[in-house]
């Protein structure tokens, strides 16, 4: 049999074989490496997608790039909205061109009093960047401690993190990453000069204090949710440098008030009894079991580098999702029964080929899906129905270039046929697969679902029409195949 | 045979009525921007209360914002778009508890976006639309001559052109969705375009066709057609099947592809061969016999 020659018989088994291996893993309950995501449109879940405050970070590094100046250089300078003003009237001749690249520095402006500076964009970005990757493990670190394990997590651009959580809502999530959680405890001071009055919203206690802060949250080791006298309380303690200064600020100031901040609010506002050496304290205010958790949760995750904002918030509900999976498998599938009886009517034995080769290409499809981990989503969906429009519009093609042949008496009607019309496919798919890739490279959200599943489908259409369509007519005598008037 | 090359005078007309009719809709009657684009909140919720009822539940709210209830077609689902301002998203949950008082209903989806961030969306989606065009244009400039890469990105620009015309007609919802429908509109229109093309390349490029350009064009359609029909009609197919079972937020996106797969089909049999003759592909053909 010559069929057995042929290399397109071995290689489609091969293809069954890939295929197999790969589709398997998803119908099993075990976590497997080789798996198809369903995206939160499908199985149900929130996504949100936060912002970082490009703004407030770019002031904050302004100003430490200023204070470097001075520590370093001992040279002076001023922020001056984006830019550093550096005047002229002291010694600069350490502030070489080197030394200003390298703190990220470049000259804008020049007069003779003295020199503006704004910041390398290339520099500013990189920075940024770094800073976002760190948000994102201080995200995810307080939803750890929240009990959800199973969240995509995921840096987008420059400034934004995209958070996706499956399953039912948790109204805890959404309280506690939008928090920035600068925690600041300042000594109370009953003079204008450099002082700032902090209040509680809802208590209305209000106080004047310190405006620079005597110890920040950076220090805070661990905290926790505990009760005092049945009450809800957080309780905290510091590093090893925290307790250092958290004793000398307290054993300086015996009998003085303190206010504890919160993002700029006051909690409250204790006296200090005695000094405290241990480096561990509490807060107690008006929480609930709630809010107290999720204090104590920011608290030990860290502050985040600036003000977070939710930019875009999806709260998908199980019952969607599962609907419209069912309708589109329905839809699929009657799409690809009308769509094989009428080419089983049109095209006979060829028909019948087609149907073999959408079900191939279907298969080879969730194969390299299942391969590379994809999440499939409902415009993703969509986009396989579209590759079945491919695929079939291919066998037309093939078909219709045979059939030409046929009555053109051509040599040999079938692989000419076959490889004529074959050209034409690969310049039209792959237009349109540059498309989609493009697509997928500079697209958000839905358009990256349905272009991730249009490269895919697009090339396992390829790969089947030319091995498994191809080994078909191969083996069908001419005047079987059905294309023959 | 039916000359399909002397009709192109008359396409040119009927597309640039097409054209000019987009602009005016767009212009007047506006596209209706989903909150992708716009910002907002978005809900979709399943109950069996009539549209006034729903209206009502949310009489004591804010009157300032715009309030949208659409029912979406052969379901009890509606969708609520409710527009906001910047830094906004606890909205949603303001929103919630007033849907929730009312108990005979279930909250599908609730979305929120920072109308800052859909500004930056328009930027991407154009971002993403300008490159894959030029991406197919520069491929067809390749592997074909000039006028082939410009007659099929016009016969594209057109076809996505006038779909986005038929949303606003039918005051169809735009979001990023839709714009993943105007890139498969646009993939489609070129995929059927190319086979033309090719069509033409090869019977042109034959050293014994002394045949005129006008019937080269035209049997290059006559070859084709059947091919064009049918897929186009199994193309239609699969997607009424979707437009009659899709999840009810996605049943627009299949009927614009319908109609663009009817546009496609219509510029690539009467404007891109047509175009690719204007500009003087003959002369091409003429400089490389000789």
């Amino acid at each position: 049999m010559t069929i057995f020659k042929q290399w397109r018989l071995w290689f489609s088994l091969l293809l069954v074989m890939f295929c197999f291996y790969f589709i398997k893993p998803n119908f099993s309950d075990s976590p497997q490496d080789f798996k198809i995501n369903f995206g939160l449109d499908i199985q149900g879940g929130y996504s949100y997608l936060l912002e970082l405050n490009e703004e407030e970070y770019k002031q904050n590094l302004l100003i430490k790039i200023s204070q470097a100046l001075e520590s370093s250089y001992d040279i002076s300078s001023k922020i001056d909205e984006d830019f550093i003003y550096i005047p002229s009237n002291q010694n600069l001749e350490k502030l070489n061109n080197i030394i200003v690249q390298s703190l990220g520095l470049e000259i804008a402006d020049q007069t003779s009093e003295g020199a503006f500076y704004n910041i390398i964009t290339q520099y500013f970005n990189n920075s940024l960047s770094d800073m976002t990757l760190n948000a994102v493990e201080i995200v995810r670190s307080r939803i750890d401690f929240l009990g959800n394990k199973e969240l995509s997590i995921q840096k987008i651009g420059l400034n934004k993190i995209l958070l996706e959580i499956p399953g039912n809502l948790d109204n805890n999530v959404k309280e506690v990453i939008s928090k920035t959680a600068k925690l600041t405890l300042h000594l109370e001071k009953n003079t204008f000069v450099n002082s700032k009055i902090f209040k509680n919203e809802e208590t209305g206690e209000e106080i004047r204090v310190q405006e620079v802060p005597s110890l920040t949250g950076d220090y805070i080791q661990d905290a926790s949710l505990q009760y005092n006298q049945n009450e809800p309380v957080v309780a905290f303690s510091f590093n090893k440098e925290g307790s250092d200064l958290f004793a000398q600020m307290t054993s300086d100031n015996v009998g003085v008030r303190f206010a504890i901040v919160l993002d700029g609010a006051l909690i409250t506002a204790p006296v200090i009894r005695e000094a405290i050496t241990g480096g561990s304290g509490q807060i107690s205010g008006s929480f609930t079991n709630e809010s107290a958790n999720n204090l104590a949760i920011i608290l030990k995750s860290g502050s985040l580098p600036t003000e977070i904002t939710i930019i875009q918030e999806k709260q998908i509900g199980p019952t969607l999702g599962q609907e419209g999976v069912k309708k589109g498998v329905y839809a699929s599938i009657i799409a690809l029964i009308a769509i094989t009886l009428f080419m089983i009517i049109y095209y006979k034995v060829s028909g019948l080929f087609t149907t073999f080769t959408i079900i191939s290409c279907l298969a080879l499809l969730f194969a390299l899906m299942s391969l590379i981990n994809t999440t499939l989503t409902l415009p993703g969906v969509i986009g396989i129905v579209l590759t079945i429009g491919m695929c079939v519009d291919a066998n037309v093609l093939i078909f219709e270039r045979i059939r030409e042949n046929f009555k053109n008496n051509s040599e040999n009607p079938k692989s000419e046929g076959f490889n004529a019309a074959y050209v034409t496919i690969l310049d039209s798919n792959l237009t349109t697969l540059f498309a989609a890739v493009f697509l997928f490279a500079f697209g958000f959200g839905p358009i990256r679902g349905f272009s991730i599943s249009l490269i895919i489908g697009i090339l396992s259409s390829l790969i089947v029409t030319y091995i498994v369509l191809k080994l078909f007519i191969n083996a069908t005598p001419e005047r079987l195949l059905g294309l023959k008037k | 045979m039916i000359n399909f090359y002397s009709f192109k005078n008359k396409s040119y007309l009927i597309s640039s009525i097409l054209i000019l009719s987009t602009i005016a809709i767009v212009f007047f009657k506006g596209l209706n921007l989903g909150i992708d684009f716009k910002g907002g909140l978005n809900f979709e919720i399943k109950t069996d209360l009539s549209k006034n009822q729903i209206s009502q539940i949310f009489d004591d709210f804010d009157s300032s914002k715009e309030i949208l209830i659409k029912k979406e077609i052969g379901s009890n689902v509606y969708t609520i778009r409710i527009e906001s301002g910047d830094n906004n998203a606890s909205l949603i949950e303001e929103i919630k508890i007033i849907l929730n008082e009312n108990a005979n209903l279930e909250i599908l989806l609730s979305e929120y976006i920072e109308p800052t961030f859909s500004d930056e969306l328009i930027k991407n989606s154009i971002y993403a639309l300008a490159s894959s065009l030029f991406v197919i244009a520069f491929y067809v400039w390749i592997r074909f001559d000039w006028q082939f890469a410009a007659s099929g990105i016009f016969a594209l620009i057109h076809d996505v052109f006038i779909a986005i015309g038929f949303m606003s007609l039918f005051n169809i919802e735009f979001n990023l969705t839709m714009i993943a429908a105007l890139l498969l509109i646009a993939g489609y229109s070129i995929n059927d375009t190319i086979v033309l093309f090719d069509r033409l390349r090869s019977i042109t490029s034959d050293e014994n066709n002394k045949e005129t350009f006008e019937f080269n064009v035209n049997n290059s359609i006559k070859l084709n057609l059947r091919r064009t029909i049918l897929t186009s009609f199994t193309t239609v197919l699969a997607l009424l099947c979707l437009v009659v079972l899709a999840p009810v937020n996605l049943t627009e996106m299949p009927i614009v592809f319908i109609f663009g797969v009817l546009i496609g089909t219509y510029s690539s049999i009467f404007l891109a061969l047509g175009i690719v003759g204007d500009l003087n592909y003959e002369a091409v053909l003429k400089a490389r016999d000789s």
